[in-house]
């Protein structure tokens, strides 16, 4: 026999090293928080402002709450590209609803949040279809129920109990931040210490491997999309509030900010492992990345490029290509 | 041509692999590695195939030096490695594959001609009678012709030497004769064949020489035939294994039946009817797709069920999901251990503990979680640094190890086990059988399907054999049967 180091060589050697090649992997994330944060004030005297550290979060929120359902559908090793979509239906409910049931309007949005994750999750769990694709084709089909509905006319929410609830201040403090923190709470509680977090992550794993040993895949899955939809419904409501009025191209383009969000904090695409923390900070460098190119008078037109850069380049440095075996 | 190794040395970040090995392989001769897993066996052939560099010593080849810098340059030398690794790709040709990487030589005006690329590759297969056709899809070759289309590979460089890394790990009987057909075939033609295996029942059958490693230094060079295998093992472990490999069979098997099959039946299977009972390890022979891993997957409920009954204690047994299954108490070992058993990438304690977690409410309860996982790395002797650590890290021994204390730890009363010490070493499989034994003497009933006879023979209190799907013969004293009354029956 030999000894007992030998059979763990293959473990990297270097996880408390923080300024080792493992310990710029690990934190590049918070490295890059904190260097936007550092290059954009000392760029401009307005971005540390409590203001604009509140617009920031404003704007964070929504991408942040949409993210936080997109990283347990990510961990398990799925996809949800009808995220923008939802937010849309779900905005357009509330927006419907707050007229005459002012703040309660909170629980038809979430229920069609639910309602829509629950249709991605049967099909994918029941159906045996790729989430990629059932989810490319509901998000055109959320929408296409937006613009049906709407056609393509915005619809004002004007109940003041509603707006002055969700996006009104607390003691100085937006309370859609107060309520996105109450989200991240019960999203990392979920995650970290209850047994669906860890059938999460073991679906992710190996989705054969957690079947045949007892994990009920399919009840996960379609749990995992549920609560995707009903972050999303969450999201629709805030963003709906912010903007008075659901408007059929509300939260276009969100799942790529979302997914962004997730891998830029760490979390592979390939599922298994990832973070809460990592998708607080993938969606507050993405957001300050856009505050602070706006800040700073970046050319619009050149922004998207910068994004795009920082995103590839973020997961070029943080991928753990120990860990994964295949990159498709 | 002749290849001299003296003293070779590799140690690896915190371990000595190999230390001052010396050997010499000879031509027209089949010369087996043999030792326990990281007795340096494996190390020792990369090096020779240029796969890995030593840290010290020398290589000579027909007394000109042989120092390697990768295995391209040991082709460049006349040595030709076939991998351990299954390393075809299913979506290429049987010619493709033969000659991946080197397409670039039948290529005539940038386009491929395959009717060339087709005859050498056929030539190739020929020379060693492999018996395929470069017409056949790859999906009708099983894995023994598959590792033969490989050995073509290694030979399309007109190779001297070819060392095998091995390379039967993942086949079955069928499927290993291919194999040692292939290298008798080599050695017929007067190369250098050499090959690292854990099976001695492979050693006898085409080795020429031996040499046995232990914990990186050469025991000794033998003969075939010099050494029994019981002897041969000794050397390995450094202990006296023979006996003790197997543990004593319970004094007597519980009469009442734990777990009933009448006339199960699908697609692959005849109807078959077998009991289980409490205390007792039923085996069940047969070559792939004979049926007995069939009749896990059916009991383990990963396979529906499509005629017949299952009674569990006497109640209806009938699981739609594997979890219904395990929430009965029926624990499955698949065959693939890092395809099927266990998350690599995840801990040794999360995958211990991944069928049963304990849990409070809805809560995952951590503590309980550690206390059984300790449990179970000190009942099966998991050789990790903690809890924590990657399984992936993990040798296949205790990889393997750690499914079986995924089954264990939901305190089953049926285990069915599929291959649960296919690519083991020797000791990690006396540990293995060991706690097999004591989970039975404490009630549990065991269905263990496996190719290793030896393995059956030993430690099962019966033995079905299954032949097309159906059970074509009992064994009730498995203590007096030989393997090849077995084989007869399976065959």
């Amino acid at each position: 026999m030999t000894s007992v180091k030998s059979q763990v060589e293959a473990e990297p050697q270097a996880r408390s090293n923080f300024f080792g090649r493992e310990g710029v992997r690990r934190f590049f994330p918070v490295f890059l928080l904190v260097a936007l944060a550092v290059a954009f004030s000392l760029t401009s005297s307005r971005f540390l402002q409590f203001n604009n550290l509140m617009i920031v979060a404003q704007q964070a929120v929504v991408l942040l709450v949409a993210a936080l359902g997109m990283t347990f559908v990510v961990i398990a090793g799925s996809i949800d590209l009808s995220v923008g979509a939802i937010v849309a239906i779900a905005a357009l409910v509330a927006a419907k609803t707050s007229g005459s049931i002012g703040v309660l309007a909170i629980l038809p949005a979430c229920a069609m949040g639910v309602v829509c994750g629950l249709i991605n999750g049967l099909i994918v769990a029941k159906g045996k279809v790729p989430s990629f694709i059932v989810t490319l084709g509901a998000m055109v089909v959320y929408r296409g129920v937006v613009l049906y509905f709407t056609r393509g006319a915005p619809v004002s929410i004007e109940n003041e109990a509603f707006l002055d609830t969700y996006s009104g201040r607390t003691a100085g403090i937006p309370n859609s931040v107060l309520i996105a923190l109450v989200l991240i709470g019960v999203a990392a509680f979920m995650l970290n210490l209850t047994v669906f977090g860890r059938e999460v992550r073991a679906i992710g794993g190996g989705e054969r491997i957690a079947h045949l040993s007892g994990i009920r895949v399919d009840r996960a899955k379609i749990l995992i999309f549920v609560l995707s939809g009903l972050l999303c419904g969450m999201a629709g409501l805030l963003q709906g509030a912010r903007a008075m009025a659901a408007t059929a191209q509300l939260g276009e383009g969100l799942e790529l900010d979302a997914i962004a969000a997730v891998v830029v904090g760490g979390t592979p695409l390939t599922g298994g492992v990832g973070s809460i923390q990592g998708t607080i900070l993938g969606a507050l460098i993405i957001t300050i990345l856009s505050n602070g190119m706006n800040i700073i008078g970046l050319d619009p037109y050149f922004q998207n490029i910068v994004k795009g850069l920082v995103l590839v380049l973020s997961v070029f440095i943080t991928i753990d290509r120990e860990k994964i075996g295949i990159i498709k | 041509m002749r290849i001299v190794a003296e003293d070779l040395s590799r140690s690896f970040v915190n371990t000595r692999a190999l230390s001052d090995v010396s050997v010499a392989l000879e031509p027209g001769r089949v010369h087996a590695f043999v030792g326990e897993n990281g007795a340096g066996k494996s190390t020792l052939l990369k090096i020779l195939a240029g796969a890995e560099q030593p840290d010290s010593g020398r290589m000579a080849l027909d007394g000109e030096p042989y120092a390697l810098k990768s295995v391209a340059d040991a082709t460049h030398r006349g040595v030709g490695l076939v991998f351990q690794e299954i390393t075809i790709n299913p979506s290429l040709t049987v010619a493709e594959n033969i000659f991946a990487g080197m397409l670039v030589r039948f290529r005539r005006h940038g386009l491929l001609r395959r009717g060339g690329l087709n005859r050498a590759a056929q030539e190739l297969l020929d020379s060693f009678s492999a018996e395929i056709s470069v017409s056949q899809p790859l999906s009708s070759l099983d894995l023994g012709q598959w590792k033969c289309i490989e050995v073509a590979r290694a030979l399309s460089a007109s190779p001297r030497a070819v060392p095998f890394d091995e390379s039967t790990a993942f086949l079955n009987h069928r499927e290993v004769d291919i194999v040692l057909e292939a290298m008798r075939a080599l050695r017929r033609q007067g190369l250098i064949v050499a090959f690292v295996s854990h099976h001695l029942a492979e050693v006898d059958a085409v080795a020429d020489g031996l040499t046995i490693l232990k914990d990186g230094r050469k025991v000794g060079d033998y003969a075939a035939n010099e050494l029994s295998r019981d002897q041969i093992q000794s050397l390995m472990v450094g202990r006296d294994l023979s006996k003790g490999l197997f543990p004593p069979r319970a004094a007597q098997a519980s009469s009442d039946v734990l777990m009933r099959f009448d006339d199960i039946a699908d697609k692959h299977l005849k109807p078959s009817s077998l009991a289980l009972g409490g205390r007792e390890i039923v085996g069940i022979a047969g070559l792939k797709g004979a049926g007995g891993q069939r009749i896990l997957e059916i009991a383990a409920g990963a396979a529906p069920l499509q005629s017949g009954e299952m009674r569990l204690s006497g109640a209806p047994f009938r699981p739609a999901l594997p979890a219904e299954a395990w929430a009965k108490g029926v624990a499955y070992l698949p065959g693939d251990r890092t395809g099927e058993g266990l998350i690599v990438g995840a801990s040794v304690l999360d995958n211990l503990v991944m069928a049963r977690p304990p849990r409070r409410g809805p809560l995952f309860d951590h503590a309980r979680a550690k206390t059984l996982s300790d449990a179970l790395i000190r009942r099966l002797s998991i050789k990790t640094k903690a809890p924590q650590t990657r399984a992936g890290a993990l040798s296949g021994g205790n990889v393997q190890k750690v499914v079986l204390g995924k089954c264990l730890a939901v305190d089953p009363r049926v285990l069915l086990l599929n291959n649960p010490t296919r690519g083991v070493d020797i000791g990690a499989r006396a540990e293995i059988y060991r706690s097999l034994r004591e989970a039975a003497d404490r009630g549990l009933g065991i269905l263990l399907a496996s190719e290793d006879l030896n393995e059956l023979i030993g430690l099962s209190d019966r033995i079905l054999i299954m032949r097309a799907g159906r059970i074509v013969a009992r064994i009730d004293d498995p203590a007096s049967a030989s393997e090849d009354a077995i084989i007869r029956h399976m065959t």
